[in-house]
């Protein structure tokens, strides 16, 4: 873009962006030095809030610092893109799954835990989908059968949305499919636990 | 109940189910972000689509970031568009700061130095917005903490995009109490120097003090008096009648506490502007 900022101008921004992010603060010109530590809080505030909420699950699983130190490796080296902060939970879901991160080797399930709680969120929010024209009788044989097009099916190795997070162990390792759905009046999700023949079933419809 | 005429309320979640049943609650119109209610579907949608056939709606942007170095977000500036207009939304605002740095959102306002090259950068950036979206916009003013890097007085930083950029002014006249408390200055001579025929939206909210010399701008508290006494002032002052929106974000009260703080301003709106118009 043709910018008329200077770079003098872009530097002191960037430095007080940063300092939100990571908490390191570089000098900044004509700073109130003891106020500037409200902006580091408000920003992680936000950020940390909207994760928690989006994620109580795996909150609840991981210590106090265990939170805090993936929080923070998110929010000081990722670069957000969202728009809307209810939808940077995905973001941390995937800086999750694509990072080398300590906490994967303690819980190799978290990845699946927090893509089943994002998914909730994402089919809650999801924009309308046009329902098939259906009757609600027919039979199986020369009728097509029409699906609640608003859901999503996840595959796990980990029982995520079937036990307590605490209680998954390695002998739980197996194969795992999850319908998540929204119910058309009441706009409410729900999910179901599947058989891999009924996953295989309603992914044909 | 009869409706407020002028004074509207920022429409949350929190108490959109009392809203719709009950009516404690009569405000001339909602103020939403586009960013929370955009794009989205199911229970939200529903609930969005019935306030907006009942009230008006306005909008009040929360990351266009207009003082970031970086390109302009077109794609987001493309949804927002067809947002105001499925919902015929008559004030687009957002905030004189920047939330996007370094190619990061950060969610949270930030302050842009007061400086020259920041006026031009940002006067251009308004300009480049309003021909896409075929509309002025208001831009806030917001409340800071510590000054950054600045040149130039504040007052001048925003008198001069207003007058580049031709944008409209959204004064939030709570932001100004805060910063002439925590900058020390005063807040009414500041109104005074503000391109006050350029007011298009008015804001007024509730703080909290944090220490002895330092306010922070919570929008989770009721109004105090001091600032409605600033609004009275301000009200005086404006050459136009324009819409006052209050903004309670956090630790919402009784629907009818917030009906009590919508009287209090439109009272205020009614007592200057009825007066001028009954002079006319
Ligand atoms: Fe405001």
């Amino acid at each position: 873009m043709n910018t008329h900022l200077h770079n003098y101008t872009y530097t002191q921004q960037s430095r007080l962006a940063g300092y939100c992010r990571t908490g390191e603060l570089n000098s900044i010109d004509g700073l109130t030095e003891n106020r500037v530590h409200h902006y580091r809080e408000l920003v992680y505030n936000v950020v940390d809030d909207t994760l928690q909420s989006a994620f109580p699950l795996t909150f609840s699983l991981l210590s106090e610092d265990q939170w805090n130190e993936i929080v923070h490796v998110f929010f000081s080296t990722h670069e957000c893109q969202s728009n809307s902060v209810w939808k940077m939970p995905y973001e941390f879901y995937l800086f999750v799954e694509q990072n080398d991160l300590d906490i994967k080797k303690k819980y190799n399930f978290i990845e699946e835990l927090l893509l089943f709680e994002w998914t909730e969120i994402e089919i809650y929010m999801m924009p309308d989908v046009q329902y098939p024209v259906f009757k609600s009788y027919g039979g199986w044989l020369g009728e097509v059968i029409a699906i609640n097009p608003e859901h999503k099916i996840l595959q796990f190795n980990y029982p995520v949305h079937l036990k307590n997070p605490i209680s998954i162990t390695d002998d739980n390792r197996s194969e795992y499919y999850v319908l998540i759905f929204r119910e058309k009046e009441s706009g409410k999700v729900q999910f179901m636990n599947l058989s891999v023949y009924f996953a295989w079933l309603i992914e044909k419809i | 109940m009869e409706r407020n005429k002028h004074v509207g309320v920022g429409f949350r979640k929190d108490f959109a189910e009392e809203f719709l049943e009950g009516k404690d609650l009569t405000p001339a119109f909602l103020e939403v972000a586009p960013e929370n209610w955009m794009e989205i579907g199911g229970y939200w949608k529903k609930v969005f689509n019935k306030v907006a056939e009942q009230y008006p709606i306005y909008s009040h942007g929360l990351s266009l970031s207009i003082g970031s170095s970086e390109e302009l977000d077109w794609n987001f500036l493309k949804k927002v568009k067809s947002f105001l207009q499925e919902y015929k939304i008559k004030i687009y605002s957002e905030h004189l700061s920047y939330s996007k740095c370094d190619n990061a959102h950060l969610y949270d306002l930030l302050p842009i130095p007061f400086r020259w090259d920041a006026v031009k950068h940002i006067s251009e950036r308004i300009k480049s917005v309003q021909e896409f979206l075929e509309r002025k916009i208001a831009i806030e003013i917001v409340s800071y903490y510590t000054p950054v890097a600045a040149e130039i007085s504040e007052v001048e930083f925003i008198s001069s995009i207003v007058k580049e950029a031709d944008c409209n002014l959204l004064l939030d006249v709570n932001n100004i109490y805060v910063n002439a408390f925590n900058h020390k200055y005063d807040a009414k001579s500041f109104i005074e120097n503000l391109p006050l025929d350029k007011v298009e939206y008015i804001h007024m909210a509730g703080h909290e003090q944090v220490a002895p010399d330092l306010i922070i701008d919570t929008h989770g508290e009721p109004i105090i008096d001091p600032v409605y006494e600033l609004f009275d002032f301000t009200v005086q002052k404006l050459p136009n009648t324009v819409p006052v929106l209050l903004e309670r974000d956090f630790n919402i009260p009784e629907l009818k506490e917030l009906q009590y703080e919508l009287n209090r301003l439109e009272n205020i709106c009614k007592k200057v502007w009825n007066y001028e118009h009954a002079l006319a």
